[in-house]
């Protein structure tokens, strides 16, 4: 734990990011120093020049673990991504990975982005197993929580409201715990025991599951209000979307996500030869994919926008491909097809029209353009919501987003329920902010907190060739065959040492801050020349957002107009190259973190109550 | 038009013909082509031809880089373009640099497929579409004797004919895959199956490969089923398929090619994709299609300057050359003898 090794007082910092340009004399306060700030144009500098960090929904602070990963140092690797996202095994294989969309690695001219996501999961596949938590729990605050649904989001709320002392039981309708991680993903995606091994270490804090329990039917929600001090609805989605197109009652034609919770629940459907699954996200390609391992013949995906606007991983889209499924744009269902049972299905033409407010190219049917595929199978993927609970004979609808709380006294919403489908990295991510908010309403005390970490560094041993080294896949099971004998067998066999650690390399870190010390820079202008990208620029002018935050440069081709050279960390790939040339050493690199840590346990450390934090 | 900068990215028949039709129409316009082939425009179709000696290095090229400077056509090669900026109207270049344009013409043909099942052995399969890769078969061909051709596109055919005239022995497996742009079905497969045995080349039908080991620099040993064979040199021949990955991120729309409409316009004003990369809905059709072949090419490649102009010429189908792939319908005019 960083903090605890440093004495700091939160928002007593100013301007630690760019000071030289503002505030020279903190150069030399920094110096052998760590500093922690609050201030929001230290969180900016992050969101701006850490993309990987910014685009993670539990702010995951890649960089970090992918360093600690390439010095091989795995326990550390995988205890980074826990302190942020909990389920690092499972999240290591099925993440949507938004990290990879914004990795700089994957920008214009610098190839491919780096493989975040499998590198997390070979520090939880490298990682000693029975090394133990690390985690502290705080002391008992004599508060009682009821979390409904043991899926990403409540599993994480538990977590946290374990954590921050307060007494928790998770009540679950299925057998088992997960949710949509054990009833939505096939087996052959996520095994079984790494759902369970995580889970073990969230129900060790001493967290209560009781499983095969329906809160409305074996015990209400009003009971649940009497009983806890706080009860977090965390349900998730699980009621699908019909297309309401004639012939969906047919005989063959079945919802996805109830398809694919018989699959995960061994009572797996009987399929045709020929399938059609409609819909663009995880469920239909799972339905898919699982649907060939029920001996289907021919399997075909059909999506109403293109394969582009897919929201789910190339690499899934990928492995879908290998395996002989079909993906098919631009089309949509008008009708089912059929006597009793599935024949066909009629889908139209689409195009894409105007952009909406929601971002999102509008679908226009193209009429005319009519025509029917046969199929004896259709899965129909196309979303789910919430199934509503009631309280009081009065459905639980919404709650505030900033405060999770439910109009009714004592319930709080978080996860899928509360914000409709997202991801399960989305749904962590909430768990973990309404957890926060339930003990900050029980106890009137703030207990996690995020701070910029701030330490003066050294270059790190990266090598320029190390940019050019080929993103390492994730091996799979070799031949289709062999994959699609049974529901079960993981696709994806995980990197050896050697792929991951070579994975590794690649990342830039950008949590590294190179800058330019003026009073020592002699303009010779080396480092401009021998940078591998228009990262160092001659600068005429700063330009700062609202809080502080170097948002733009002015740029100059004219000496006479030079205010400072600037290292541009928007462009920066990290390389070095520019401190080595240096020849008079005025460039230095300091590690920028976004942390986020549990205050309320190192104050308890620091003023000695009760904590048994070393 | 004077002061106008119009952009061709891609130099095949389809690229060229919309430069030259560019310079023909707006003779003040500044036309740039910007291509990362090294070599001119060549008619692909000859390549098997030229693979086989029967056609000369000077026929295969349609247009000499003289012709470009005569029409004072900017070329150039070897430079590859990493993105378009629809806003600011602007091409990055991988070696950084920013070309503006005032009209854009999108022509970057297709690169070759190879299905997803056979990619992990992609480093030992090699195809067969560009002057470049011919050159390579060229100089393997001096040291083999037996060739494994997968797939079944078109060029195959003409490739396997042109590997008979060179006495080699050749394997060619057909299944499911081939016959690229065409659906599979079985009367075909039994008509390419029957000719190709009467030829003298040895079909293994029905099979999948299970693994490729290289044993030495001009051998390979590949399991097919429970089978092995050694070839020489293993070609793959899956088609080719719109190579617009760059412009994922553009803001264009992107399916299988550039989506555009039967005047091959992208709906940004003043950017329109042609030839093989354009993907259009055509009304007549009741569908998308994507066009392949030299004689499209060209057509479409003339169409795409005149519209870019100012014209609105529709694009024409010829019912009887389309056919059906992936839910998209293929548009070929020279599935022809063999």
């Amino acid at each position: 734990m960083h903090f605890n090794n440093y004495y700091f007082i939160f928002k007593s910092v100013k301007r630690p990011i760019f000071y030289q340009l503002i505030k020279p004399f903190m150069k030399q306060k920094m110096k052998d120093h760590v500093v922690l700030s609050t201030e929001q144009e230290d969180f900016d500098y992050v969101d701006i020049n850490v993309p990987c960090q910014k685009a993670c929904p539990a702010s995951t602070n890649i960089p970090a673990y992918i360093q600690a990963l390439s010095d091989a140092q795995y326990d550390t690797s995988y205890d980074i991504n826990r302190r942020s996202n909990i389920f690092p095994g499972v999240l290591g294989r099925i993440c949507s990975r938004p990290c990879e969309n914004l990795c700089r690695h994957g920008e214009d001219e610098l190839g491919e982005p780096v493989n975040i996501c499998h590198i997390k999961r070979a520090a939880a596949d490298f990682r000693d197993k029975d090394s133990g938590s690390k985690e502290i729990r705080l002391p008992d605050c004599n508060k009682k929580v009821a979390v409904i649904g043991a899926g990403p989001a409540g599993l994480a709320a538990a977590h946290d409201l374990a954590l921050n002392g307060v007494s928790v039981t998770i009540f679950e309708s299925f057998d088992h715990p997960g949710g949509m991680l054990r009833y939505g993903i096939p087996e052959f995606r996520l095994p079984r025991n790494i759902i369970r091994e995580e889970i073990d270490q969230i129900l060790q804090l001493g967290v209560t599951l009781k499983t095969g329990i329906k809160v409305g039917e074996q015990v209400t929600l009003e009971e649940m209000q009497r009983e806890y001090d706080a009860v977090l609805i965390a349900t998730g989605c699980y009621k699908p979307n019909h297309m309401d197109i004639e012939g969906e009652t047919l005989d063959g034609v079945f919802m996805g996500l109830d398809f694919m919770i018989d699959v995960c629940s061994e009572k797996a459907p009987t399929v045709g030869k020929r399938v059609i699954v409609v819909g663009a996200g995880f469920t239909a390609f799972d339905c898919a994919r699982s649907a060939l391992r029920l001996e289907a013949e021919e399997v075909m995906i059909c999506l109403r926008r293109t394969e582009e606007d897919l929201t789910v991983t190339e690499d899934e889209v990928f492995q879908a491909k290998s395996e002989g499924i079909k993906i098919s744009p631009l089309m949509l269902s008008r009708r089912i097809m059929g006597n009793h049972k599935i024949e066909g299905v009629e889908f139209v033409r689409t195009r894409l029209g105007e952009t909406g407010k929601d971002g999102k190219q509008r679908i226009v049917p193209i009429e005319g353009s009519e025509f029917v595929l046969p199929a004896d199978t259709l899965i129909v993927a196309a979303g789910q919501g919430p199934e509503l609970m009631n309280c009081s004979n009065q459905q639980i609808v919404s709650a505030e987003v900033e405060t999770f709380k439910a109009s009714t006294q004592g319930v709080y919403l978080t996860g899928d329920y509360l914000t409709g489908p997202t991801t399960a990295i989305e749904a962590i991510a909430l768990g973990r902010k309404a957890a926060e908010k339930i003990t900050r309403d029980l106890t009137g005390k703030h207990f996690r907190e995020k701070a910029v970490r701030m330490q003066d560094t050294t270059i790190t041993h990266r090598q320029r060739s190390w940019d050019f080294i080929p993103r390492q896949e994730m091996p799979t099971i070799n031949t289709v065959e062999d994959r699609l004998k049974d529901l079960t067998s993981e696709v994806e066999t995980g990197f050896t040492e050697q792929p991951a650690k070579e994975e590794s390399k690649r990342c830039y870190l950008c949590y590294l801050h190179y800058e330019i010390d003026l009073d020592r820079c002699i303009y010779c202008s080396y480092c401009i020349d021998l940078a591998p990208r228009d990262c160092i620029k001659l600068v005429e002018e700063i330009i700062t957002n609202e809080n502080g935050a170097i948002e733009s440069l002015k740029e100059t081709t004219s000496w006479k107009n030079v205010n400072a050279v600037v290292i541009d960390n928007k462009r920066c790939i990290r390389c070095g190259e520019c401190v080595r040339i240096c020849p008079v050493d005025c460039i230095s690199v300091t590690k920028v973190e976004l942390e986020e840590e549990n205050i309320a346990c190192n104050i308890a450390c620091i003023e000695q109550k009760g904590c048994n934090k070393n | 038009m004077a002061g106008d900068h119009f952009i061709v990215i891609g130099n095949g028949p389809a690229g060229s013909q919309a430069a030259f039709t560019l310079r023909e129409k707006a003779p003040d316009a500044e036309v740039s082509i910007i291509t990362r082939e090294r070599e001119g425009c060549c008619h692909s179709h000859l390549l098997p031809k030229f693979l086989a000696g029967t056609v000369s290095k000077k026929d295969l090229f349609a247009i000499s880089f003289d012709d470009y400077i005569k029409k004072g056509i900017k070329l150039r090669t070897g430079q590859s373009i990493v993105n378009v900026d629809i806003s600011k109207r602007e091409v990055l270049l991988d070696h950084k640099e920013i070309l503006p344009f005032s009209g854009l013409i999108i022509a970057v043909g297709g690169k070759p497929r190879i299905p997803e099942p056979l990619l992990v052995f992609k480093d030992l399969l090699y195809p067969l579409k560009s002057f470049s890769e011919t050159t390579i078969w060229q100089k393997k061909l001096l040291n083999v004797d037996s060739i494994l051709m997968l797939g079944g596109d078109l060029t195959s055919l003409a490739v396997t004919k042109a590997l008979l005239t060179l006495e080699k022995k050749i394997y060619f497996m057909l299944n499911e895959d081939a016959f690229w742009p065409l659906r599979f079905n079985k009367t075909l497969y039994k008509e390419v199956s029957r000719k190709l045995t009467e030829k003298g080349v040895e079909v293994l039908t029905g099979l999948k490969i299970k693994s490729i080991a290289r044993i030495s620099e001009d051998v390979c040993r590949v399991r097919i089923d429970d089978q092995e064979i050694e070839a020489g040199l293993i070609g793959a021949f899956f088609g080719l398929v719109p190579d617009v990955k760059f412009l994922v991120r553009s803001g264009l729309q992107i399916d299988r090619g550039i989506l555009v409409d039967e005047y091959l316009s992208t709906g940004i004003e003043g950017i329109y994709a042609t030839g093989d990369c354009a993907q259009i809905y055509h009304p007549e059709l009741h569908d998308y299609w994507i066009s392949i072949g030299t004689k499209n090419a060209k057509a479409l490649g003339r169409l795409a300057a005149v519209n870019l102009l100012g014209g609105m010429e529709k694009t024409k189908v010829s019912k009887e050359s389309i056919f059906d792939i992936d839910g998209i319908k293929v548009n070929t005019s020279w599935w022809s003898e063999f």
